[in-house]
């Protein structure tokens, strides 16, 4: 088995370059487990579950990602054995730009639908994005050992909705590993060979890369014509620069190292390339002495929608968050940052993200792997905002949001949102989504039981809760998919927070005139229970320009004090204190009072939290 | 192994260079525990407390070199040892008793008795210490108190008739079923007392006690401070001193031995779960009872304590009273400016400068203004 890397004159009609797209928890990773156990890609031993997800947060989350790549052997039915390359791909909506990178890598697609939930609004844009693709579609129906599976129901969705044939569809469960031999089949069967020819000049897409401090920079490529040995000149074509391959070869999903890689291969390419930012994915390779004609089309880059800033708790601390930055940029090139400064908080970094998912995570990688105490504030997207001079210009950041006399309109971005539901949560989505600002587009009968909703409203509003709120009310069953569709007009305002009297600039937010004083009073009574008491009365209010919408206080600290404190408790009411003081490092002093990481969050507060 | 390293260790060193004037002794001991404890004590037994008299004594002989001028035997429950066993534990400490001022002993009600309160007599102890906790019975029993509050009147009284002038007290507040109408009640009934002393602490949630088990919560901080400023009107306005945080005393009679402690004066403890300090070192002794029988080293906390350390503990014990902190002790003890290095304490505005002395004029937050202090 170990020889088959050595597998001469590779013949591309063997090569199966695929991904699997599925929703979260409807069984991506298990299944990919079942595949490489079948396969003998990796050892009883060495297996641990979803070995795909390879970051500690992947694991913990049961979230995909970065995308990850495996090459591995099969021996069909027909006696001949076939080289796959699996290619993982995200199942959330923040990283659909990831999902389009590893797309454009595949000729075929798996879809992963879960018997027992039916197609769900992510997997249907992700099939989307592969049919775009020209990607073969091998449906898979997963969890048919649930009690609640229905194969034939499942089966008709996925040819009404998508308008697949599921005749050829293997029934499985990952779970159980009934039936996965028969995807290894399908995808043998019905998942075309790679086209291109071996003897054109090369042509290879970099799909993903990641820095490694001894090699410079990994690139991941698929090559889609031609040959690329150890010690060729190659040349990325968009930037025209050039570099010598130092080193070849395929994740199987252990690195092996090889000469050379032909027609139909993914593998990685080392090329002494000294930072990441040389590297744009969408990029083709060519050989320097013998250039194809013309380049790959590439993708485009999906642009940040959310926005925040982040802040070290210590002021002190700012290089080393910059540093912390810069180093997870180098293998996330969806996120962005700039620094900017608060009178608040200090000097920090606006950042940035694909969405709240993709914030959460990098908030805490950044905590986690650089042992940072962070303040992030309340996310934001991208406000446009026409002054009366008629100038435009794009705000991140509510509290540079202009005044109010000055302003002509202020525009945010909107999102075409879809949402499939089982139909006794019509009703209640329906709520939500109007709550939500949504504008009611359409219903589409997707069978007996499920409906897809199909609304148009601002991005503000589906960052901020309404997913949430969609997986509470929906309890769990309703699926959310959107994608932007421009800018329009709203009737916005910043509303400011006032702590003691003085405006905290990190705790503005742009709201629509209308909930303004709802979100006014359920900020403040959040506020009021998260900031720490002082020794003084706090006031807090909300306010838009100078009229104060909501106003509460918090009352002064009364009762804090040991009771007891003789000479065997020295030490351990010492080591309170101490606790107490490291909870206060991780506030953020404004003024004379002390704000937590909660507070930020706090404007988010949701509408009915006190109802 | 004892002796040997007493003749060469510079812990003996410092022993004979450093007296210790206060001794703090622990018996681990009770008849039943009360819910909100989670002190160091065993459900008395004949044979364990035996073997554990045995052990003080040997623990006594290797570590006390200092006549003491204030010594405390605190528990647990002192009164749940047998009279016999009572008798030879204070036999042991008789030789370091010779300059005493203050020889305190804690008592519960129900197992104090005349013919111990004659033993402590013997002795030359003048202080008592009275676990009285409430004088509502019906509270009593909810914290798994065996007496009632006729008991504490009654007992009173025979100590009073022994000569004793010098008796302080213990209650709690903020206990689960306890309103502001009961406490007030129960301050009534303690002024009625006359005692000499009152501690008065509101009730820790203490996560190994059985309150802490059964997830008992602390009262609300308004209501507790409410609480705590009902006691100290009623308490200040019947010729008492406020004068620490849980603590109330008729004029000249504070506790001289828990002054040390907030003082920041060294003391030794004997015994499991005490602790002492000698210097820059903290010891506290092992709370498990094997242990402590078998082997020769009991310690579980040997501790160094830094400059600062000392500096911010001495900070932390001496706000504690009305007393406050001298300021020019402090310099002197750590070479150092007080009034500049802890600027950020120093400045807030509850603390003041009184004849040279650094004092908190709002205890109810001592934490809170402490906080400022730590650098």
């Amino acid at each position: 088995m170990a020889g088959i890397w050595q597998v001469k004159n590779l013949d591309k009609k063997h090569i199966r370059n695929f991904s699997i797209i599925a929703h979260i928890d409807h069984g991506k990773s298990t299944l990919a487990d079942r595949i490489l156990e079948l396969t003998d890609t990796v050892s009883k031993r060495e297996m641990q579950d979803q070995i795909l997800d390879s970051l500690d947060l992947e694991r913990e989350r049961g979230i995909t990602i970065k995308l990850n790549v495996v090459q591995l052997s099969y021996r069909a039915k027909d006696g001949e054995e076939y080289i796959f390359h699996l290619i993982d791909t995200p199942g959330h909506v923040d990283f659909s730009y990831e999902v389009s990178r590893s797309l454009a890598a595949c000729d075929g697609a798996i879809l992963v639908v879960d018997a027992s939930q039916g197609i769900e609004a992510q997997t249907l844009a992700n099939t989307y994005l592969a049919l775009d693709n020209d990607l073969e579609i091998l449906p898979v129906i997963n969890k048919i050992d649930l009690p609640s599976a229905d194969i034939e129901r499942t089966k008709k969705e996925i040819e009404d909705v998508i308008g697949l044939d599921c005749s050829n569809a293997p029934c499985i469960s990952a779970k159980t590993g009934l039936n996965v031999q028969d995807v290894l089949e399908g995808i043998v069967k019905y998942l075309p060979a790679p086209k291109g020819d071996e003897n054109e000049p090369l042509k290879a897409l970099v799909f993903d890369s990641y820095y490694d401090s001894y090699r410079g920079v990994v690139v991941f490529v698929c090559l889609k014509e031609g040959k690329v040995k150890v010690g060729d000149h190659i040349r990325f074509m968009q930037d025209n620069v050039e570099y010598e391959v130092t080193e070849l070869g395929v994740k199987t999903p252990n690195e092996v190292k090889r000469n050379s890689l032909s027609t139909g291969e993914v593998g990685y390419l080392c090329a002494s390339i000294k930072s990441i930012q040389d590297i744009h994915i969408g990029d083709t390779i060519t050989l320097a002495d013998r250039p194809c004609a013309e380049a790959l089309p590439g993708y485009r880059k999906m642009n940040p929608m959310v926005y925040c800033g982040m802040y070290p708790t210590d002021n002190n601390k700012y290089n080393d968050l910059r540093d912390a930055l810069e180093k997870l940029q180098l293998n996330d090139s969806s996120l962005t940052f700039e620094a900017e400064s608060s009178k608040a908080l200090g000097f920090g970094f606006r950042l940035g993200f694909l969405g709240l998912l993709h914030m959460e995570v990098v908030q805490e990688r950044l905590e986690r792997e650089y042992g940072l105490n962070l303040i992030a504030t309340a996310p934001s997207v991208i406000y446009k905002v026409t002054l009366t001079d008629g100038s435009v210009s794009y705000i991140d950041n509510p509290s540079l949001m202009p005044e109010l006399n000055v302003i002509e309109s202020i525009e945010e971005p909107y999102v075409r949102a879809t949402i499939m539901v089982p139909n006794e949560y019509i009703g209640s989505i329906m709520q939500l989504s109007q709550d939500k600002r949504g504008i009611y587009k359409e219903m589409i009968y997707l069978d007996e039981n499920r409906n897809q909703l199909i609304y148009e409203m601002p991005l503000s509003e589906i960052i901020f809760e309404y997913f949430d709120k969609l997986k509470s009310v929906s309890r769990g069953y309703a699926s959310l998919d959107y994608e932007l569709i421009g800018y329009r007009k709203s009737n916005l305002v910043k509303m400011d927070i006032l702590i003691n009297g003085e405006i905290i600039d990190a705790l503005s937010i742009i709201v629509h005139r209308d909930f303004a004083y709802k979100r006014g009073q359920a900020i403040t009574v959040k506020l009021k229970e998260i900031l720490p008491k002082q020794q003084f009365e706090i006031p807090i209010q909300a306010a838009i320009g100078n009229k104060v919408l909501a106003r509460t206080n918090i009352k002064s600290l009364r009762k804090d004090v040991l009771a007891k404190c003789y000479g065997g408790d020295i030490s351990r009411k010492k080591k309170l204190l101490e606790k107490q003081k490291e909870g206060k490092k991780r506030m953020k002093a404004v003024g004379s009072v002390e704000i937590p990481q909660e507070a930020f969050m706090a404007v988010l507060a949701l509408d009915d939290d006190k109802n | 192994m004892w002796k040997y390293r007493r003749k060469l260790s510079w812990l003996y060193w410092l022993w004979m260079t450093t007296r210790i004037k206060h001794l703090y002794l622990h018996v681990p001991f009770c008849r039943t525990i009360c819910y909100y404890c989670d002190f160091c004590h065993r459900v008395y037994s004949e044979d364990l407390s035996q073997r554990w008299l045995e052990r003080v004594r040997e623990e006594i002989e290797n570590n006390c070199f200092d006549q003491y001028e204030t010594i405390y035997i605190g528990g647990g429950t002192p009164t749940a040892l047998s009279n016999g066993q009572l008798d030879s534990l204070l036999s042991y400490i008789d030789p370091y008793t010779k300059e005493v001022k203050e020889y305190t002993i804690e008592v519960n009600p129900e197992s104090l008795d005349e013919e111990k309160i004659r033993i402590f007599k013997k002795h030359k102890i003048d202080r008592i210490s009275m676990g009285i906790q409430s004088s509502n019975d019906k509270i009593l029993q909810s914290i798994n108190r065996r007496h009632t509050f006729k008991d504490v009147k009654e007992k009173i009284a025979l100590l009073r008739s022994y000569g004793f002038d010098n008796i302080s007290g213990d209650l709690m507040y903020s206990l689960p079923g306890q309103d502001m109408k009961i406490l007030e009640q129960t301050i009534d009934d303690i002024l009625s007392l006359d005692l000499e002393h009152i501690s008065l602490y509101s009730l820790t949630v203490e996560e190994n006690s059985v309150f802490g088990k059964k997830g008992i919560m602390s009262l609300d901080e308004d209501i507790e401070a409410d609480m705590y400023e009902l006691i100290e009107r009623k308490l200040t306005e019947n010729d008492y001193i406020h004068y620490e945080v849980s603590n109330y005393a008729k004029p000249g009679k504070e506790s001289k031995h828990n002054l040390s402690y907030w003082n920041y004066e060294d003391f030794l403890g004997i015994s499991l779960g005490a602790a002492s300090k000698i210097g820059n070192n903290r010891y506290t002794n092992t709370r498990d009872f094997g242990r402590y029988f078998s082997s020769e080293d009991i310690r579980d906390e040997n501790l160094y304590l830094e400059k600062e350390d000392l500096e911010f503990e001495h900070i932390m014990m001496s706000l504690r009273t009305i007393y406050g902190l001298d300021i020019n002790a402090f310099n002197k003890m750590y070479d150092c400016d007080l009034l500049s290095k802890y600027k950020e304490g120093v400045n807030d505005e509850n603390i003041v400068v009184e004849n040279g002395h650094l004092i908190c004029k709002n205890l109810e937050i001592l934490n809170h203004i402490l906080l400022k202090f730590m650098l």
